[in-house]
């Protein structure tokens, strides 16, 4: 009887010094997840997948990627915004969870709802056109989109591949009737069927055709390896930055710790070739930033949404 | 493309994908043998396991499980009457009278040939046929899209059962559901009640569990006190009867390809699927038989003419998935899912961007073909003891699967309310008499419509002409309209008969 006792006793001991140990352990101290908005397999998905994989080896605990897609984003990013912030549970970030949609849909949450911790990639935005297209250079295509009202492929009428085409159209003085396909590789199958005079899209998307020569890049966000003789959009003087990008947000008010640890790691294997590897594979430039510049970046960019936004409101 | 295909099969012919081969097939067959349940519930169920695989190993074996589960239909609806697949009706009428005359083998053994003859048909016409049209479904635009979709909803409309008015409530149902959430066009929310929940939609998996599975469930519980049928296979003293000989084979092969022919194209159009190809196929048979007065008595050929229908529509059902991106049926909707997780986009492009990939699958259909004829042979036994296990050992399985099910395609709890409210849904319309399959084409094909239409609007403006320039968009007016014509006049038909009867 009295063993009994004593053996409950240590056991209880044994218990509370777990506890605490628990309260005091250092982050991270179990599994944490990513919500990914979109569906598997996408951009975003294969972005963060590389991101957490790497990760969990500098961080000691599983890093989760869950797919919580829908709504443009919105489900999976409301959700994370209504997360504990404890630093278990991020967000995948991008142009269009939380730059555009926020400005041009109702949503529960909004570009303040979250911590901004670090950006892994960019996937510059281009203009495409079929092999056969009469225009061969963004000049002859922006003539001619003046001339006769040309067609241009896109993903949904305020969704960020339209919002920045129009903001380049502003600029260089044409305008364009938007066709929305599912998303850029959708239209890049009309561009290359003649059924739509062009399109904007990423690289992921427009890469195999253009590699295979059934389709031509006009001009791009910045200059990449794969595409040496595409210009940019600043060559033909249009400003802005017109790029998706990837990087991961945590609720707002995540302890200290979380952040430091979560770059450090993230800095840490952004440096590693094979992460760079991954990345070329899928198509996307690496950018790794963090920091007060970067934050105060992409307000710019907000405030120019949330003017697009109000033009169209109007 | 025979190089391809070679380069294909050597890539499948390897441990991994001859196992998850073996796997789907055995899968299937149980699926399908259980009444109540069918192959479509086993391939939500595996579905979001396929997710950590190699596509070709993933895609195959969904496959495999949906055709063993369209032929393990025909077990228990030769046996005991009862077709585990809608698709299987017909094959219940013939074979369970030749059951009853003892002939169970027979029955068993040509269902089986002819399932699998028909599949390899039609799995040689989507190899043959697939590449060539998805070079010209790559001129297909919207517009054309427009046109094939509207043909699609004729057709759903006028051969969705006995009544046109139900049938196209039940489909109007679907597409009413399908708007629900953002719009991908205008990034509107529909529906939604203010609920972020609802932005996305409704999940497909759950929703589908829901209205298909769960019901049946309900439905073995309110038929609980009817006694419990076990299947046998009855055995005749006269070894011919046990089995098919090669000369009953040869004697309705003509019937077998005539059938998978009809099956093919009935599968190839967007909406049908296989119960209809079945019934169209033996009707046919019949109108054309030396012994129609067979037919429905234990007749072999009508049992090949269904079961090669309803088989061959597993291999063309693929046709305007791979080649126009456009799902045609329930199962093909599953599986486009399961081609965009792998990263593989259906639609014209495929088969320059993932060619190998491509073809192994399609050296893998065939492949299922084989396995499929080996296990079932060699297999009788054992399927029929699984199948005709106590439904009270089945249905809460099948109730807890269906419910995991649900859940790990997503990860979501909100999917199991999903589910639970599509399966009071789907009750339901089977109460007021709704087509529940209907229902879910009209669900499938709406999104399509609605973006192929939006992007055609905007591609013409106000030159309405252009709707009516290309010779495809006049080509599915044409059969659009034969539809409707047929429908009416079978109709008519049906109707005078009786009449000219009494008089």
């Amino acid at each position: 009887m009295k063993n009994t006792q004593k053996t409950l006793l240590a056991l209880a001991g044994a218990l509370a010094v777990s506890f605490s140990a628990g309260a005091l352990a250092e982050y991270p101290e179990k599994p944490i997840n990513v919500i990914v908005p979109y569906g598997a397999g996408g951009d975003s998905d294969l972005t963060t997948r590389i991101w957490a994989d790497a990760v969990e080896k500098e961080l000691g605990v599983p890093v989760v990627v869950i797919n919580k897609a829908g709504g443009g984003g919105v489900v999976g990013t409301s959700f994370v915004a209504n997360s504990k912030n404890d630093g278990y549970t991020l967000i995948n970030a991008g142009l269009g969870n939380m730059l555009v949609t926020p400005n041009f849909s109702k949503t529960p949450y909004d570009f303040d709802s979250f911590e901004p911790i670090v950006k892994m990639t960019a996937v510059p935005l281009a203009v495409v056109v079929a092999k056969d297209s009469p225009y061969t250079n963004f000049d002859e295509f922006v003539a001619g989109a003046k001339a006769n009202k040309l067609t241009q492929g896109s993903w949904g009428a305020s969704s960020s591949g339209t919002i920045l085409a129009n903001i380049i159209a502003d600029q260089a003085g044409y305008s364009v009737k938007y066709v929305h396909a599912k998303g850029a590789a959708a239209s890049m199958v009309s561009v290359i069927g003649g059924h739509i005079d062009s399109a904007v899209s990423f690289p992921p998307a427009f890469g195999p055709h253009v590699k295979a020569d059934r389709a031509r890049a006009l001009v791009m966000n910045q200059k990449m390896d794969a595409f040496p003789n595409v210009p940019t959009f600043a060559d033909y003087g249009i400003k802005g930055s017109f790029e998706g990008w990837s990087g991961v947000f945590a609720p707002k008010g995540v302890p200290e710790e979380v952040i430091t640890k979560l770059k450090a790691a993230t800095a840490k294997v952004m440096t590693d070739p094979k992460v760079l590897k991954s990345y070329e594979n899928i198509g996307a430039v690496v950018d790794f930033r963090y920091g007060p510049e970067w934050v105060s970046d992409m307000k710019v960019t907000y405030d120019i949404m949330k003017d697009a936004a109000a033009k169209v409101k109007k | 493309m025979f190089d391809n295909l070679l380069s294909g099969f050597s890539a499948i012919l390897a441990v991994g994908p001859i196992l998850g081969i073996i796997a789907g097939v055995i899968i299937g067959i149980i699926f399908g043998a259980i009444p109540g349940i069918s192959g479509i519930m086993a391939i939500a169920i595996i579905l979001p396991l396929t997710f950590y695989v190699d596509p070709i190993i993933g895609i195959t074996m969904l496959l495999a499980v949906y055709k063993a589960g369209i032929y393990g239909g025909s077990i228990s609806a030769i046996l005991i009457n009862t077709p585990g697949a809608a698709a299987s009706f017909l094959t219940a009428v013939d074979g369970n009278a030749l059951t009853k005359a003892g002939k169970a083998g027979k029955a068993l053994d040509i269902s089986l040939f002819s399932s699998v003859s028909g599949e390899m048909l039609a799995t040689l016409v989507l190899i043959l046929v697939a590449a060539p049209i998805s070079a010209i479904s790559l001129q297909a635009g919207p517009i054309e899209k427009v046109f094939l979709l509207l043909f699609a909803f004729t057709v759903i409309g006028t051969l969705a059962g006995e009544s046109i008015p139900r049938g196209l409530l039940s489909c109007c149902l679907g597409m009413l559901f399908a708007m629900v959430g953002m719009s991908t066009i205008t990034g509107a929310s529909r529906f939604t009640f203010g609920y972020t929940e609802l932005m996305a939609g409704f999940t497909f998996t759950p929703m589908l569990i829901g209205i298909l599975v769960m019901p049946e469930v309900i439905n073995v519980i309110r038929r609980r006190k009817v006694p419990h049928h076990e299947m046998m296979i009855t055995h005749s003293p006269k070894p011919a009867d046990n089995r098919i000989s090669f000369k009953e084979y040869r004697s309705v092969f003509a019937t077998i390809v005539k059938s998978s022919g009809i099956g093919t194209f009935i599968g190839a159009l967007p909406g049908l699927g296989s119960s209809t190809a079945a019934f169209i196929a033996y009707g046919e048979a019949k109108r054309t038989s030396k012994k129609p007065e067979e037919y429905g008595k234990g007749s072999v050929e009508g049992i090949a003419a269904a079961e090669s229908a309803n088989n061959a529509v597993c291999g063309s059902s693929m046709i305007p998935m791979l080649t126009l991106s456009i799902p045609g049926d329930d199962v093909a909707a599953l599986l486009m899912g399961a081609f965009l997780i792998h990263g593989l986009t259906p639609g014209p492009l495929i088969f320059f961007e993932h060619t190998e990939t491509i073809y192994a699958i399609f050296a893998g259909f065939l492949i299922t073909d084989l396995f499929l004829l080996g296990i079932a042979k060699s297999g009788f036994r054992f399927f029929v003891k699984v199948a005709s296990l106590r439904r009270y050992y089945i249905f809460p399985c099948v109730t807890v699967f269906a419910f995991t099910g649900a859940f790990t395609a997503g990860q979501n709890m909100n999917d199991i309310l999903v589910l639970i409210a599509f399966t009071i849904m789907g009750y339901s319309m089977r109460v007021f008499g709704l087509n529940p399959a209907v229902f879910i084409i009209g669900f499938i094909l709406t999104p399509f419509l609605e973006q192929n239409l939006d992007q055609a609007l905007a591609i013409v403006g106000t030159d309405y002409h252009l709707f009516f320039a290309s010779p495809f968009s006049w080509v599915f007016i044409a059969l659009s309209a034969f539809f409707i014509y047929s429908s009416l006049r079978m109709r008519k038909k049906a109707t005078s008969t009786p009449q000219e009867k009494a008089v």
